[in-house]
């Protein structure tokens, strides 16, 4: 997943050192939502109120699903990107291909925010445990990272590497947000509302 | 025309984040585990007690808020006389929290202030905890549910505390209390309607220390530690 021969770039006429710098300036902001999520998360006393929300048994239950909507959200976003990309064998892109992942990836956004609220409101950063250290790390990771691939997403004359390797980023860490918190919810409490 | 949409998701998922936020902010004041608001207005008799037998204690003196403004600790074990009860007692600064449980029916959330080396901390139901403490043990009395139970107990490090679960579930409040003694053994009450006038309280589901969590029939408890030390709870 390197160079997309589908999409063409255009590169317009700039300064060498602009390229670095569109990739610097969000990354800096990225890092300093994830640090502000952290620190927050971790100063904090946790309250550890769970509102319930009608029809599902806890707190904990309402979050996992709400989590694992969003990966199959994340799902359909690395399918489309595929699709798009032109990386899958004998699959033209279909025009509404783009359509599908934006709004994918919006509302698989948007699902995770309640999540992540209730976390840094309800429990906090936290170290007890191992899967515990990697999910507060993970979270905060993954809402920096998510920022800087809002951020560049629309600077033009990157290189073609930079989108793919910030989406998996932001993939791979909602996948493991959701094996360090949902999966692991389900599979010690069980399937069900 | 170009529109930024990206900037645009981002923002609302950020404006989402702070509403939610907000929202939580003022949700829990209507949900708090209300044992520990009703604990600031004790009732006259448990409020003359604490007067009584420390003057000194309550208000807690400005100079000496100072100087205990940092001290942090807390205690946990079995009170005396050869009987399952316990007693935790976490102090933060001037404020203290205590819980106290026989493992089933008996139990009291109590709140107040540790000042000078002395505790003055009352609960619903005319729950008292009076004593002493230092760096190393606090000692004194405690009272719940027509109960006086007298006690020595030392710091304690975690994962023994001071735990507490509280949640909602279709309209009901369950809270629950665990006490984690330094050799493991757990000692936890549950109420599963604490607003209600004379609370029944049950022995508490066995805590999952590590996970944080506790399973009370179909529901799964969050728990948070009390602990003095941390600040967490206070």
């Amino acid at each position: 997943m390197t160079a997309p021969p589908t999409i063409p770039v255009p590169l317009p006429p700039q300064r060498a050192a602009s390229g670095a710098a569109k990739i610097a300036v969000p990354s800096l902001i990225g890092a300093l939502v994830a640090l502000t999520l952290g620190i927050y998360g971790r100063l904090h006393h946790p309250t550890g109120i769970a509102i319930n929300i009608a029809g599902f048994t806890s707190p904990g239950y309402v979050k996992s699903w709400l989590a694992t909507v969003a990966t199959v959200f994340a799902l359909v976003q690395v399918g489309s990107a595929l699709v798009m990309y032109g990386k899958v064998p004998h699959v033209a892109a279909p025009s509404w291909i783009g359509g599908l992942h934006r709004w994918s990836g919006r509302l698989a956004f948007l699902l995770a925010v309640p999540v992540a609220i209730h976390c840094l409101y309800a429990l906090g950063f936290q170290n007890y445990s191992t899967r515990v250290l990697l999910h507060s790390l993970f979270g905060c990771a993954f809402f920096g990272a998510f920022t800087v691939k809002m951020l560049i997403l629309p600077k033009r004359g990157l290189p073609g590497w930079v989108l793919p390797v910030v989406g998996a980023l932001v993939f791979t860490l909602l996948v493991a947000l959701w094996f360090t918190s949902a999966y692991w919810f389900f599979s010690t409490f069980g399937i069900h509302r | 025309m170009r529109r930024n949409t990206p900037l645009i998701t981002l923002l609302t998922g950020g404006a989402l984040g702070v509403v939610l936020l907000i929202a939580s902010m003022l949700a829990p004041r209507s949900k708090a585990p209300t044992g520990f608001s009703a604990a600031a207005t004790p009732t006259p008799a448990s409020a003359a007690t604490v007067q009584s037998s420390s003057p000194a204690a309550s208000p807690a003196p400005a100079a000496t808020a100072t100087a205990n403004a940092q001290f942090r600790a807390d205690y946990a074990g079995r009170v005396k006389g050869g009987v399952h009860a316990s007693v935790a007692i976490s102090i933060h600064g001037t404020q203290a929290i205590a819980y106290a449980c026989n493992g089933s029916s008996v139990e009291a959330w109590l709140k107040g202030t540790a000042a000078g080396g002395r505790l003055a901390l009352t609960g619903k139901n005319g729950a008292v905890l009076t004593g002493n403490y230092d760096s190393r043990r606090a000692f004194g009395n405690v009272s719940a549910d027509g109960i006086t139970y007298a006690f020595s107990v030392y710091t304690v490090k975690k994962p023994s505390g001071l735990y507490r679960a509280t949640a909602d579930v279709r309209g009901a409040t369950i809270k629950a209390g665990w006490i984690v003694l330094p050799d493991g053994t757990q000692v936890g009450s549950l109420e599963s309607n604490p607003d209600a006038a004379a609370p029944s309280a049950t022995a508490a589901p066995p805590l999952d220390v590590t996970a944080g969590t506790a399973q009370d029939a179909n529901t799964v408890l969050h728990v948070i530690s009390i602990s003095g030390t941390t600040g967490s709870g206070f």
